[in-house]
């Protein structure tokens, strides 16, 4: 038990100082929980409860593939165009239309994919408008967050924990996108006001904005169509697949593989957007915390936890609520909820009753994934946006980022707290 | 072939400080229809930068457009004529890319085969020739292939 605390304790450290490659981090301690040896072939392999979660590497990898070939056309591009748009030339109107059109690719691709689709167009805006896009870029990425959570393939931790806790693409959109459309009316309607002072445009800028034809955004016609097909196909996948018994992780497997063979794409594009990286990362982090789970570590922690609040399940779900948000806000929330979805799954299987019913689970995904807008290093898709804004010219500072992040993480925490208690203990 | 060395076939060419403004570096390559410029720092003698012509027309390109190839297409004609226009205040610091690139540079007595390698390896139809650990000139493509058939 000794050895797999160590080995995991020194592998966080390491991972959160962020000096080290955190794949190789997580690889070097995958391979000492082998090699001391905490885990065998069989656990590491084949073990449902210890060993690497297949569904979670598969999932994530079918649906890199999928964003990979949606992104040759060209499509998300348009859609941000035509919104820019309708927005007549209202600095304040675009950024709100940009913000939706983030949250809703965001549920549907990874949300450092959506910023990259997204940001380029809107820099492309401000410049065409001459207005600073740091304002527009930073409500953006919180959008992004926000709508990230509504769905099981929207962010890594939602994938995490509906592959261990077996949870539907159905039981996310149920449960998670109610509170995700709330949370996201509310940052709209705060938004001029943690934004002011964006400024007036002239007409002739406005002229330059409506002048941009979406359709040229478009790449390939016929690969669009095609994929719209396949992505309403797997989406539909997604939706029934408790019912025909075909994992997500299948699903979107199967239609990536589909796309393969009807785009005539080459490897290389196909593969652009698969990041081997955070797969063996993951790959990583799952043979550590095996290692913990094994050694009974995580049961231990189970028990405390269970002890502390003296089985409390309102006071549970706040309090997993409140720490994920924090810790998410500094760290990568894909190793703590990794690290977490043992220790809730014991603590949740000391739930009694129907009503409270994957109420835990709900708790840990609304903290992991919102937490990620507290600071500016609180998720992937903040560190990618940071660097594109300082690419474009536009940096901003992690104070900047994190003052506002601070105000709109803790406005959607206490939507979360409300709506977990009401919907789940109150209306149960 | 063998005997021939790097500072047999070297080329003067123009080198501009990295602090200079990126549209004079510009209007250089163009007026002159150059095949590149070299980058040099006030702090060291080998050269920062080795910029082919096609790195250099790459200045042109709004950051935003580097990031999604796709939006070259959107671009309308009125921006794209101010593409130029908008290099006006910018140093070349400002418009290379934030993680140094690899340089291509040789030592003055390699020969043409150790050149034509590192060309071949990095895609760059130019490299610099160092002597002394001091930038001595440029090696072009054109000039390696005519010295190559030479021999």
């Amino acid at each position: 038990m000794y050895y797999a605390i160590t080995v995991f304790l020194l592998a966080y450290a390491f991972i959160i100082s962020e000096r080290f490659n955190q794949t190789k981090v997580a690889l070097v301690g995958a391979g000492l929980m082998v090699c001391l040896p905490v885990m065998d072939s069989p656990d590491v392999f084949y073990s449902e409860d210890n060993g690497i979660d297949w569904d979670v590497i598969f999932l994530m990898l079918g649906m890199m593939m999928i964003v990979s070939i949606l992104r040759q056309t060209g499509v998300f591009e348009y859609v941000a165009i035509w919104a820019v748009k309708r927005a007549n030339g209202s600095p304040m109107r675009i950024m709100m239309l940009l913000m939706v059109v983030m949250a809703f690719a965001s549920a549907i691709l990874p949300n450092v994919v959506s910023v990259l689709l997204i940001a380029p167009v809107t820099l492309l805006v401000c410049d065409a408008l001459d207005i600073n896009p740091v304002p527009l870029l930073m409500a953006e990425v919180f959008a992004s967050n926000v709508g990230g959570a509504a769905t099981l393939v929207g962010d890594p931790p939602n994938i995490i924990i509906g592959a261990r806790k077996s949870l539907s693409f159905n039981a996310f959109l149920v449960n998670m996108a109610p509170i995700v459309v709330i949370v996201m009316l509310v940052l709209l309607a705060v938004t001029p006001l943690l934004f002011r002072g964006l400024s007036a445009v002239s007409a002739e800028r406005v002229a330059a904005v409506m002048s941009l034809q979406e359709s040229d955004a478009i790449r390939d016609r016929r690969l669009l169509v095609r994929c719209v097909v396949v992505m309403v196909v797997v989406l539909a996948g997604f939706i029934v697949s408790p019912a025909i018994h075909i994992a997500p992780s299948l699903v979107a497997l199967l239609g990536a593989g589909i796309l393969i063979l009807t785009s005539r794409l080459e490897q290389s594009e196909y593969l652009s957007n698969v990041e081997w990286d955070t797969l063996l990362f993951m790959v990583g982090l799952f043979i550590m915390v095996g290692g913990l789970f094994k050694t009974g570590v995580i049961k231990m922690l189970g028990r405390l936890a269970a002890e502390f609040t003296g089985g409390n399940v309102l006071l549970t779900t706040m309090l997993i609520l409140v720490i994920s948000t924090l810790v998410s806000g500094f760290i990568d929330n894909v190793p703590y909820v990794a690290t977490m979805t043992p220790i809730v799954g014991h603590l949740a299987s000391t739930i009694t009753g129907p009503h409270h019913h994957h109420v835990l689970w709900w708790s840990l995904a609304l903290g992991g994934d919102l937490g990620g807008n507290l600071t500016a290093v609180g998720s992937s898709a903040n560190i990618v946006m940071l660097g594109i804004a300082m690419r474009s010219g536009h940096p901003i500072s992690f104070g900047e980022f994190t003052r506002k992040g601070i105000v709109i993480t803790t406005i959607s925490t206490a939507l979360c707290a409300v709506y977990l208690w009401l919907r789940y203990f109150v209306l149960a | 072939m063998g005997c021939v060395r790097a500072e047999e076939i070297v080329e003067e060419f123009p080198v501009v400080n990295i602090d200079s403004p990126a549209l004079d570096a510009v209007r250089l390559l163009a007026e002159h229809r150059l095949n590149g410029l070299v980058v040099v720092t006030n702090t060291s003698d080998t050269p920062y930068a080795i910029l082919p012509a096609s790195q250099v027309v790459r200045f042109i390109v709004p950051g935003y457009v580097q990031e999604d190839p796709g939006l070259a297409g959107v671009f309308t004609e009125s921006m794209a004529d101010q593409a130029a226009a908008k290099l006006g205040g910018k140093t070349i610091r400002d418009v290379l890319p934030k993680q140094r690139q690899y340089v291509p540079v040789v030592d003055a007595d390699d020969t043409i085969i150790e050149v034509a390698e590192l060309m071949a390896r990095v895609r760059s139809p130019l490299v610099a020739v160092v002597k002394k650990r001091r930038l001595h000139g440029v090696i072009t493509a054109s000039r390696l292939l005519a010295a190559a058939l030479k021999d």
